[in-house]
């Protein structure tokens, strides 16, 4: 369908573009007068109104007549026969343009259109916007059965609730929840981590000091808990100790065995604030040599990695990724896989990359169920980079 | 679906534009018909294309599809439709597709109207302006691509700003642009000339309606901005000789200077040099209003280099015309002929020196806002150049300008009498001395600079009425006749007589409202009466009401004069919950002696909120509103001037059998 309609587009182009030499077949087009005698014949009549109106003197009124006559015969000798070849020479050109001009625009096209991307009015997306509505309404149901509870709701609930907030961007609501929880007996480090980072989102981005109290608890109690130490990083970096910041980073980083999820935004931070205070960007493989056990690098790929040095490890990572780039150019109805793609090239810091492999994905995503979790992953995925 | 072929389109239209710039031109130099014919085709072909992305465009407005960036980025499903249509040009790259639309538009109309030009100055006209739109539509497509996507959307947009939710400010940007962009046809002309090596009356004259549409566009959008200012921004200001506003106004200094000096090409085929100066640097001008808003230049070096992708492809697009033109310029127009000899004392020589000053108050708009530019790139300090440095530079220009308007039309073309034009006039100069000295009796104390501006506003609006009475011989001849004289007068005749005087009234007003303006700012709770320029306004309280997507704080004044009620005014303080943002909205009682202009602000201290007080802010600017019936006058004048028939002269019986309404820029 889109494809027909730009091709019609198309047509009009050419059309235009070879409309002279339609309307030229079978007549010699006449030739356009040249206007200056006209011009100087009014301005004549011009000055025998102004004559007539006692403007100017008979004296002025010859002047003018004079001069303005003589330009008139000057116009007539100039306009001599500066004519052209025959109409119908430079055919070739035109068809020659025909051509161009489409092949161009799909050329440019081919590579900066999303043809794939449909459009969605507003008003088209009801479905979406009822099925938010409904997460509204469940949540409400749940905060106000919560409330009615003698006991003040089960922590679970609570937990649950934040959550939910969390996700649907309602940051403030989600730190309620969260508080609610925290001040109870039974409250985790996990309970104090996500109360920070519900703070700090409620904030965008800036680590209060109750944030900060937040994750200092969070360490207290567990001190293995690495959201607990990622914000009381940022919390360090944004007070201006850098130093501290990336050396607490370092040190979970080292404290950890294998890899975890969690460490490559460790690194994504640790790098930041590196870059700042001039310290050697560093890696995950230096400290998760497993990482990425799924379809890539082999357990002989990862020893040999361990003892490769900096300049042969970056080139060793980027092998891998563009392997997988590759693969999925061949499969690209591998969503999980285009996710992973996008993180690598986050991790490497190659933003654009992870968008493009992301789009992938999010193509892919239409045609998911609406409550697929990988949904989410793609979206939320998105909102980190932009 | 919709937002990809809009996309398509462009680079299409761009495609065209491609083939537009090379072939002509070639076809013109060597006298193939058929390539210069191509132009009227792939003019036309573009305005279709380019038409077709904006419709495009505008459809994902109107229905939200926030699927493409810039809508997501500036509408909101809960906007009023006047401004989800409005919000299609509120963006940079929207505006920049307004800008090319208007662009190709007026390709189209020369390649449409253009029958009576020869056709090698037609094909070439159209090259320079297809070098434009390439210009515009690889920027757009490279650096500002209006339909970039986004997906999956976001689940609403982002809102335009508050402040821009405004009727007025939503035609401000196409009539501003219609009026640069106007201009570009008189710059490919101007080239094309160049190119040619020929100007004469025919080209002259041709050029004419073109800058008068650009020149009436312009000032239409430069009103609707001050104007909006006005009302919108709280402050009963209409000028503030802001970075933007400058940017604007430039052009229409020099476009005011080009229209003078195309009558004398037409006219006396002289000043030919002078006039295709005046083409290529009013166009300039334009282009640089465009660009440096559009940039972000204005405000900071730093903001243009956050984006330097764009930023760079702006100054090269720059460098290239401006330099590009003016090198062409340098190098043929000392080839043009000369044109008819005049004495210094003549029409030539007034409209030679009313070209000098608004040459020279060009500059020094000029100088004083990129300055500021300048300096803090050079030393990174940020300083900036007020209404101080302007009002102390360019009215003295404008003053001598203003004496010399009402003196020009009495001139005769080649060589003037300078006692027989004194004769004409002494009167008008006693009247206006003795007027003078009316309103010194009337306002008693003023600044005297605002007396003498009011002389040269009064002399002006007199002697351009004599000029006219004379042309129709009023009191020489029976009224009867004189009527008759004045139906038959040429129509460019009478928008010069309504340009002129609707100046001299802009000037009453800007006179008016600037020295003799009061104002009062007051803590008032209610019950609280502020006196001010004879009127008593109450505060009578605030209350909340409900607006689309605001809400908003109403104050109630009552304004009375000599205990007699007057007026009630409402002046009100919205808030946009969406975008997070307030807007004042003053209130104003408007009549011809002057305006009284109220607005409210919330209190800054808390406890001030409890107590229920507000800061109200009241001016009386006496004669503001003559500013914009002056306004509506020059317009007028430009759209009286261009229906003249004799601006449609060039090919008089040819045109037959085209209905009059399709004639140019009409």
């Amino acid at each position: 369908m889109i494809f027909f309609w730009m091709g019609l587009s198309a047509v009009i182009a050419v059309v235009f573009v070879i409309l002279p030499l339609i309307a030229s077949r079978g007549r010699e087009p006449e030739e356009a007068d040249d206007s200056t005698p006209a011009v100087l014949m009014d301005q004549l009549d011009e000055v025998q109104r102004d004559f007539d109106r006692n403007l100017i003197s008979q004296a002025e009124a010859d002047a003018a007549t004079v001069e303005i006559k003589r330009r008139i015969l000057a116009a007539a000798r100039k306009a001599g026969p500066e004519r052209s070849t025959s109409s119908s020479s430079g055919r070739a050109a035109l068809l020659i343009a025909a051509v161009f001009v489409p092949a161009f625009s799909i050329g440019y096209y081919t590579l900066m259109g999303n043809p794939d991307v449909s459009s969605l009015a507003y008003a088209d997306r009801q479905a979406e916007r009822a099925e938010q509505q409904k997460i509204q309404e469940l949540t409400d149901k749940l905060f106000a059965r919560l409330q009615a509870e003698p006991d003040g709701g089960a922590s679970e609930g609570w937990m649950l609730l934040g959550q939910t907030y969390y996700r649907m961007g309602s940051y403030s609501k989600a730190v309620e929840a969260f508080e609610t929880v925290a001040q109870r007996d039974d409250a985790t480090s996990a309970v104090f981590s996500m109360l920070a980072e519900a703070l700090i989102q409620a904030e965008d981005g800036i680590v209060t000091p109750r944030a900060e109290a937040a994750a200092d608890r969070a360490i207290a109690m567990d001190d293995g808990n690495p959201a607990g130490t990622f914000y009381k990083a940022m919390a360090l970096e944004q007070k201006g100790s850098e130093f501290e910041a990336h050396d607490l980073l370092l040190a979970r980083l080292n404290g950890a065995d294998g890899f975890a999820p969690w460490m490559e935004a460790f690194v994504g931070l640790a790098n930041n604030i590196g870059e700042r205070i001039g310290k050697e960007p560093i890696s995950l493989t230096d400290f998760a040599p497993a990482m990425a056990a799924a379809p890539g690098p082999t357990q002989e790929d990862v020893a040999a990695a361990g003892e490769m040095s900096e300049a042969d490890r970056s080139d060793f990572i980027r092998s891998m990724v563009d392997r997988l780039a590759t693969r999925l150019e061949d499969e690209p109805d591998d969503l999980d896989g285009w996710l992973r793609l996008a993180n690598a090239y986050k991790v490497l810091g190659e933003t654009d990359q992870a968008k493009e492999a992301l789009a992938r994905a999010s193509t892919l995503v239409a045609g998911l169920s609406p409550d697929d979790p990988r949904r989410d992953a793609v979206n939320q995925a998105m909102q980190e980079l932009n | 679906m919709i937002p990809e072929i809009g996309h398509f389109a462009l680079a299409l239209a761009l495609g065209l534009a491609l083939v537009q710039s090379i072939l002509p031109l070639i076809g013109a130099n060597r006298g193939k018909l058929l390539w210069m014919r191509s132009a009227k085709a792939t003019a036309i072909g573009q305005l279709v294309l380019v038409g077709l992305a904006f419709a495009a465009l505008m459809r994902s407005f109107i229905v939200s599809d926030f699927t493409v960036y810039n809508v997501a980025a500036n509408s909101h499903s809960l906007k009023p439709m006047l401004f989800k249509v409005a919000g299609t040009w509120g963006s940079h790259e929207g505006s920049l597709l307004l800008w090319t639309l208007i662009l190709t538009l007026f390709g189209a109309g020369v390649a449409f109207f253009g029958n009576n030009i020869t056709e090698t100055l037609k094909a070439r006209t159209l090259s320079v302006q297809a070098w434009i739109s390439t210009g515009f539509l690889s920027f757009m497509l490279l650096t500002s691509n209006p339909f970039d996507r986004i997906f999956p959307p976001p689940a609403d947009g982002n809102d335009l700003n508050p402040l821009l939710q405004d009727v007025g400010l939503a035609m401000h940007p196409p009539l501003l642009y219609l009026g640069y962009v106007g201009f570009s046809i008189v710059f490919s002309f101007a080239v094309a000339a160049l190119l040619e090596g020929r100007v004469d009356a025919a080209w002259a004259r041709w050029v004419r309606p073109w800058t008068l549409a650009a020149w009436t566009f312009l000032t239409g959008g430069i009103v609707l901005g001050s104007w909006w200012a006005y009302y919108e921004l709280g402050w009963g200001g209409w000028w503030f000789w802001d970075p933007v506003e400058n940017s604007s106004f430039m052009p229409w200094l020099l476009g005011t200077a080009l229209l003078h000096s195309a009558i004398v090409t037409e006219k006396r085929d002289s000043f030919k040099s002078w006039t295709i100066l005046l083409a290529i640097l009013t166009f300039s001008l334009s282009l640089l209003g465009t660009f440096v808003v559009r940039s972000g230049l204005l405000t900071s070096v730093h903001a243009f280099a956050v984006d330097p992708e764009r930023g760079l492809y702006i100054l090269f697009l720059l460098t290239l015309t401006i330099g590009g033109s003016l090198t062409l310029y340098a190098w043929r127009a000392p080839a043009l002929e000369a044109g008819g000899v005049f004495k210094p004392i003549s029409r030539e020589a007034g409209l030679l020196v009313n070209n000098l000053f608004l040459g020279v108050a060009t500059g020094t708009v000029l100088f004083g806002t990129l300055y500021p530019l300048f300096m803090e790139a050079v030393t990174g300090e940020k300083i900036s150049v007020g209404a101080p440095f302007f009002n102390a530079t360019f009215i003295p220009l404008m003053l001598p300008l203003v004496l010399l308007m009402g003196i020009g039309p009495f001139l005769s073309w080649k060589r003037a009498d300078i006692p027989g034009v004194w004769q004409r006039l002494k009167f008008v100069a006693l009247l206006s001395v003795l007027l003078t000295l009316l309103v010194g009796y009337l306002t008693r104390g003023g600044p005297l600079l605002a007396y003498i501006a009011m002389l040269l506003a009064i002399w002006l609006l007199m002697a351009t009425l004599k000029e006219w009475a004379m042309r129709i011989r009023l009191f020489d001849v029976p009224f009867a006749d004189a009527m008759r004289r004045a139906r038959n007068l040429p129509r460019a005749a009478y928008g010069m007589t309504l340009a002129h005087s609707g100046l001299a009234v802009v000037m009453f007003g800007m006179i008016g409202s600037s020295a003799w303006k009061s104002e009062e700012v007051r803590f008032v709770t209610p019950g609280t009466t502020v006196a001010i320029a004879g009127f008593d306004v109450t505060y009578e309280g605030v209350e909340r009401v409900r607006g689309p997507n605001y809400f908003s704080d109403r104050g109630t004044l009552d304004v009375k004069r000599d205990g007699e009620q007057v007026t009630v005014l409402y002046p009100e303080r919205r808030f946009y919950p969406i975008a997070e943002s307030s807007t004042t909205e003053s209130a104003i009682r408007s009549t011809l002696a002057g305006d009284i202009y109220a607005s409210i602000q919330e209190p800054a201290a808390d406890s001030a909120d409890e107590s229920g007080a507000w800061i109200l802010r009241i001016l009386y600017e006496p004669l503001v509103f003559l500013i914009w019936i002056g306004s509506g006058m020059l317009i007028l004048g430009g759209t009286v001037s261009i229906s003249d028939r004799r601006l449609r002269v060039g090919a008089p019986r040819r045109k037959a059998a085209v209905p009059t309404n399709a004639t140019p820029a009409e």
